[in-house]
């Protein structure tokens, strides 16, 4: 028996979390790059969004495999909702975009083993990406260089990041949604 | 499968498991494996089975859980079988809040099973933060106990398709040698390989429990021993300071075997 969880009442939750005032306790966000300062703007952005994504209900472990996919569905939907307006660049600024690419290209050049890291990882071709878009289930993830991570702003529990294609992107782990991106950010 | 092709000492008390890698197709070679699995279990009844990712390929709806999971081990399941899963790179990190997988809703996780100590690391998403996670909790598990990590990407690989993961080796390896791990698992590349050990440390590729890629393996100087003709699954015994293991094709033949003993020297392999 399916138990379809309601959108509607996930939309008015965003709504309401998108006012949540200035003195929330603010979400673990830790900068691992060697200089910290160059993030924080992206830090104040993406806490931005942990506010809006703290206010829906969790996954919860369970043996029934529809309640898994339906939660995915319904917050992916109520998320959507929550951030129509939502645009490539909100998070990623060219500022910001630019900080990023400058770690990309200097890891990529300086590492043989992170550009293998990705080659390895199954990389998929181009895929046409948009914001609030969903990753197709049916492709695989690309493993992400380790030694990229390690000099990556560090980020909260149900954000990660992505390559697709040649592009980079801040992907919502429970829903399966592109956040943001950054076009073209790998060779 | 007859009784006397498992040649699992089958040890009263001893931590008992099967690993699989791959599998997650829902085609009929993967229930092929999970039934070979299962006459396996009545003649070396292991508790539990460690799944080295890649575990739902392809879509993700209720129906591929079943047609992928559910349905081909149901009757190890029956049992009480219990299933621990990390993911690979075809996964969805939804799975983690599946309850057959024991992930309890983490991407990585530990658990102890009598004196072994299982760390199921992501590997295709190796963070700080997992990094001090893993490093903390070998450091607690002390150094009397056997420490056992799986994940999906092989450090160390002869396959032709994939090969060894080095980046992910230059990381992870540091820390298994510092804190005594004595044996990896991973799958991602599709065939069986156990390789010569690497830094006193042992290395089995399983990844061909669903998938395969035929003639796949360039051995190299890292194999110890490898099967890329079929399909298969790795079952282990740990009793006290020895750990057998056989690994077992889809039609039943034993591909490899041999016993690992603390401190770590292999005494035999088959055939």
């Amino acid at each position: 028996m399916r138990r379809p969880l309601r959108t509607t009442v996930f939309a008015v939750v965003l709504a309401g979390a998108l006012r949540i005032p200035a003195t929330a306790a603010p979400p673990q966000i830790s900068p691992g790059g060697p200089e910290p300062r160059m993030f924080q703007e992206f830090t104040r952005l993406v806490q931005e969004y942990v506010k809006l994504r703290k206010a829906l209900p969790r996954e919860r472990i369970t043996k029934r495999q529809d309640e898994i996919v339906d939660r995915r569905h319904t917050l992916a939907q109520a998320i959507h909702e929550a951030r129509a307006g939502a645009k490539q660049g909100d998070i990623f600024t060219p500022d910001i975009s630019e900080q990023f690419l400058k770690i990309i290209r200097s890891t990529l050049q300086g590492s043989a083993n992170a550009r293998k890291t990705i080659r390895q990882g199954e990389p998929v071709a181009s895929l046409r990406l948009s914001v609030n878009g969903a990753y197709p289930e049916h492709l695989p993830l690309t493993t992400v260089p380790p030694t990229l991570l390690l000099r990556l702003p560090q980020l909260p529990e149900r954000i990660a990041y992505r390559i697709v294609g040649h592009d980079f992107v801040l992907q919502d782990t429970e829903a399966r949604l592109v956040i943001d991106f950054i076009p073209g950010a790998f060779p | 499968m007859q009784a006397q092709d498992v040649t699992l000492p089958i040890h009263a008390g001893s931590v008992r498991f099967a690993a699989i890698g791959d599998m997650g197709t829902g085609a009929p070679p993967q229930y092929d494996v999970a039934q070979r699995m299962l006459q396996f279990h009545e003649k070396f009844p292991f508790t539990f089975v460690i799944m080295l990712g890649d575990n739902i390929y392809g879509g993700k709806s209720p129906d591929d859980f079943l047609k992928k999971f559910e349905i081909p081990y149901k009757p190890l399941l029956d049992t009480g079988v219990q299933f621990y899963a990390a993911l690979g790179n075809h996964d969805d990190p939804n799975e983690r809040f599946y309850k057959f997988f024991n992930m309890n809703g983490q991407s990585y996780y530990s658990f102890k099973k009598g004196n072994v100590h299982f760390y199921a690391l992501d590997s295709d998403y190796l963070d700080p933060k997992q990094l001090a996670w893993l490093e903390k909790e070998l450091a607690d598990a002390g150094s009397t106990d056997w420490k056992i990590c799986y994940f999906h990407h092989p450090l160390y690989s002869s396959g032709a398709f994939h090969g060894s993961s080095t980046e992910l080796r230059t990381i992870l390896e540091p820390l298994f040698v510092k804190y005594g791990v004595q044996v990896v698992l991973s799958g991602h590349e599709h065939v069986y390989e156990r390789v010569k050990p690497q830094k006193g440390i042992y290395y089995f590729t399983e990844g061909a429990s669903g998938e395969l890629r035929a003639n796949n393996l360039k051995k190299t100087d890292l194999t110890a021993v490898g099967y890329d003709k079929d399909r298969s699954f790795l079952s282990i015994e740990i009793s006290g300071d020895d750990l057998y293991f056989q690994a077992v094709s889809r039609t039943g033949v034993t591909v490899d075997s041999g016993t690992i003993r603390r401190p770590l020297a292999i005494q035999a392999a088959a055939p």
